[in-house]
């Protein structure tokens, strides 16, 4: 891992912390994310190159590229699910390697995969994930999270038996179960009606509102600046655009996207 | 190349040639002939430092495999699999030298002892490494269970050992060496032990070349993509798509 | 949160009962090697013949085919909708997903491996009265080393694309210790009414150790989203 770089700004420095995050943490740390030089190299080919990301707690970051731009490895290293080659990635103010367990129960993730176990009910899959995340009285927690994404009715059907975008609000659930400071979304639109959708939206935006920190990776791009503050756009690996979202017109994200 | 490495190669050939030459020369004239198995009791000069050298083999493989393991960098998959060739190779070399050993000195092609049965286990486990190799399409797959194999196939040797020696032992071997037998040994452990290590060494530079290769090219055509609006790209287009439109490699 | 024992056992859990909803491994899988015992006692013409002579080859022969089929179908499981990435994600060890992978995989084999048992006992009237202890003492250690090293090579060509037979090719010249030494083993205990082995049983117990520490190890890295 490399050592400090003097162009990082003075709110990362400060939020350096070298005990692990204990779960008040949060509230004093600035950033949630801080990505310093992260590079992911696989089978010599390089997928990410000096990613630099900064995130402060309750920012929502919108993260947009053409397919193969890397955005898909990126979420999945921040979710700890692959590991950098090379740089620093501190969630929490935690370096990532000596206590990935612990901070994985901060992160949610959505991707366009559901991550449920099909034979299963949707009560039984967000139990069990309950539990394994630690989650006091989960039967309970997981009826109001099904009440909350309107599947109530459902709940007891196995997931095989769902449309898409009921099993789409089934996975929300699935990632909101353990209460993350931090939900990484992988084009969590895909393939979705437009009542699924729109409910997705409602639920994204109230949580921004809720003071949660969220970076989403999505195809539409009018969209993904209407849902968040900041916009980060990759392009082959690299960060080329890092703004805020209401300084940005989509004619230009694209343009970024695209490349010269 | 530096100057030193050319040396190197150039006289590689020559010397390893030399070796053999003189070990085989010392194997027909120095030794003497023993008295039961007479002149194919020789071999054993062969399938002796064969057999240390598939093992020596094998470990270079495992050291590969846990090298992918700890780095995921490819140069050590090419260091496993090259090993494993070589390995492969001696433990034939010891496989068949053991057999007409044994249907010399008990009249029989194949039987259940445990030597020989070490010697054939040993060899399907790296035949198998090499075998399935190729039928796995995805290079990072295919790195992943080389290498996790590699290791497992590595531990797994002194327990294979340890268990043939649990069958019963019709045939036991005692051989009984005097200086000139010891000494002809000795000296044909250097050409096995050159031709080891320089296979490993050609294997491994022939993967690694074939690599970069792809390495080039790979980045040959990303670069290709950078080239100005002629292209027509079209937004949140692949790039396999671009590179296809535009014809080029 | 739970301690990795809790975790193993909710993982372990969670996978018999997805087993027990979907009904699709341990059926097929005991099926397969009942019919593996018949093919090979039909070709064998092993009706009356004593135990210890052809009696473990027919019963390693279809715990090796039978048991791969297995680990496939129990990692396949993760493969699912991105399941496995959900357990990735989730606060706990890689290691305990294999230990939990593992124990599914032991308890399945279990039952298969009494079905199977029983069946060659009855259908070729093997035999077992002299050590039954000593059988199921061999058999159990055996398990564990081959679950083991299936757990791990599942969980590494566990992949779609990939193609079938793959798992068994690389499992099976690894086990072969396990094949030889619990042969021997038995042989020793049936035919010639020895006692249990101990440089025998050392044998399957260091098998056992060495490669549950290389997999739990080689778990954290082997495993990909």
């Amino acid at each position: 891992m490399t050592g400090l770089k003097e162009t990082e700004p003075v709110t990362a420095a400060a939020t350096r912390l070298e005990a692990p995050p204990a779960m008040d943490v949060a509230r004093r740390v600035a950033s949630v994310v801080a990505a310093a030089g992260v590079c992911l190299t696989l089978d010599d080919r390089h997928i990410l190159q000096d990613i630099e990301l900064e995130v402060p707690a309750g920012g929502t970051v919108a993260l947009l590229g053409a397919n193969g731009a890397g955005k898909s490895t990126l979420l999945k290293v921040l979710a700890t699910l692959l590991r950098p080659s090379a740089g620093r990635l501190r969630l929490f103010g935690g370096d990532v390697g000596p206590h990935a367990a612990k901070l994985r129960s901060r992160i949610g993730l959505i991707s366009h995969q559901p991550m449920l176990y099909r034979d299963l009910s949707v009560l039984e899959n967000l139990v069990f994930f309950g539990r394994l995340y630690g989650v006091p009285g989960p039967r309970e927690r997981a009826e109001a999270l099904l009440e909350h994404v309107g599947m109530a009715h459902r709940a007891d059907d196995a997931v095989k038996t769902l449309s898409r975008g009921l099993t789409q609000r089934a996975a929300i659930a699935r990632a909101l179960m353990h209460d993350p400071d931090l939900l990484l979304a992988d084009e969590p639109f895909d393939g979705l009606d437009a009542g699924s959708a729109a409910a997705l939206e409602a639920l994204l935006t109230r949580l921004r509102a809720g003071g949660k920190t969220l970076i989403l990776s999505n195809h539409d791009i009018r969209q993904a600046l209407a849902l968040t503050d900041r916009t980060v756009v990759l392009r082959r690996g690299r960060v080329v655009l890092d703004r805020p979202s209401r300084e940005l017109t989509p004619d230009a994200v694209l343009k970024e996207i695209v490349g010269p | 190349m530096s100057t030193r490495w050319k040396t190197l190669k150039r006289l590689y050939l020559p010397v390893l040639l030399a070796t053999f030459a003189g070990a085989t020369a010392m194997l027909l004239l120095y030794t003497p002939v023993e008295a039961t198995m007479g002149p194919v009791q020789k071999i054993f000069y062969v399938h002796l430092p064969a057999a240390i050298n598939a093992f020596l083999a094998c470990l270079v493989c495992f050291l590969g495999g846990v090298g992918f393991l700890w780095q995921r960098k490819m140069k050590w998959d090419d260091l496993s699999a090259a090993a494993a060739k070589v390995a492969a190779l001696m433990c034939t070399v010891v496989l068949v030298t053991g057999v007409i050993w044994g249907r010399a000195a008990w009249g029989q092609w194949w039987t259940w002892s445990p030597r020989l049965t070490f010697s054939l286990l040993l060899w399907l486990l790296y035949v198998v490494y090499l075998i399935v190799r190729p039928s796995i399409e995805s290079r990072e797959r295919r790195a992943m269970i080389s290498a996790v194999y590699a290791v497992a196939a590595f531990l797994d040797v002194p327990l294979v050992y340890l268990s043939v020696r649990l069958m019963p032992d019709i045939h036991p071997v005692s051989v009984e060496m005097d200086p000139a037998m010891k000494i002809t040994l000795a000296v044909w452990f250097v050409p096995m032990s050159l031709l080891t290590v320089g296979l490993i060494a050609v294997f491994l530079a022939a993967a690694t070349r074939r690599r970069l290769k792809r390495q080039q090219r790979r980045e040959e055509a990303s670069w290709s993509l950078a080239t100005p609006r002629e292209q027509g790209l079209r937004p949140g287009e692949d790039q396999v798509l671009q590179v296809a439109r535009s014809g080029r490699p | 949160m739970t301690g990795p024992l809790g975790q193993i056992a909710l993982l372990a859990a969670k996978d018999l009962r997805v087993e027990a909803r979907s009904r699709q491994t341990l059926g097929l899988v005991t099926v397969t090697g009942i019919l593996v015992i018949v093919v090979l006692g039909l070709g064998l013409g092993t009706q009356g013949q004593s135990p210890g002579v052809g009696a473990t080859a027919i019963l390693w022969v279809a715990y090796l085919f039978s048991g791969v089929l297995c680990f496939e179908k129990t990692m396949a499981m993760e493969r699912h909708d991105g399941a496995l990435a959900g357990l990735l994600a989730a606060p706990i060890d890689r290691g305990v997903i294999f230990a939990s992978k593992l124990l599914t995989n032991l308890a399945l084999m279990l039952v298969m491996s009494v079905v199977i048992t029983l069946v060659a006992v009855v259908l070729f009237r093997f035999d077992l009265s002299a050590a039954p202890g000593g059988f199921a003492a061999v058999t159990l250690l055996s398990m564990i080393g081959f679950a083991t090293v299936g757990t791990l090579f599942a969980a590494v060509t566990s992949s779609s694309r990939l193609q079938g037979g793959l798992l068994a090719v690389l499992v099976f010249p690894i086990c072969l210790p396990l094949v030889i030494t619990s042969t021997q083993l038995l042989t020793g205990m049936f035919r010639d009414g020895l006692a249990l082995d101990s440089p025998g049983v050392g044998i399957l117990a260091s098998f056992d150790a060495v490669y549950l520490v290389v997999s739990w190890l080689a778990f954290e890295r082997v495993l990909e989203p």
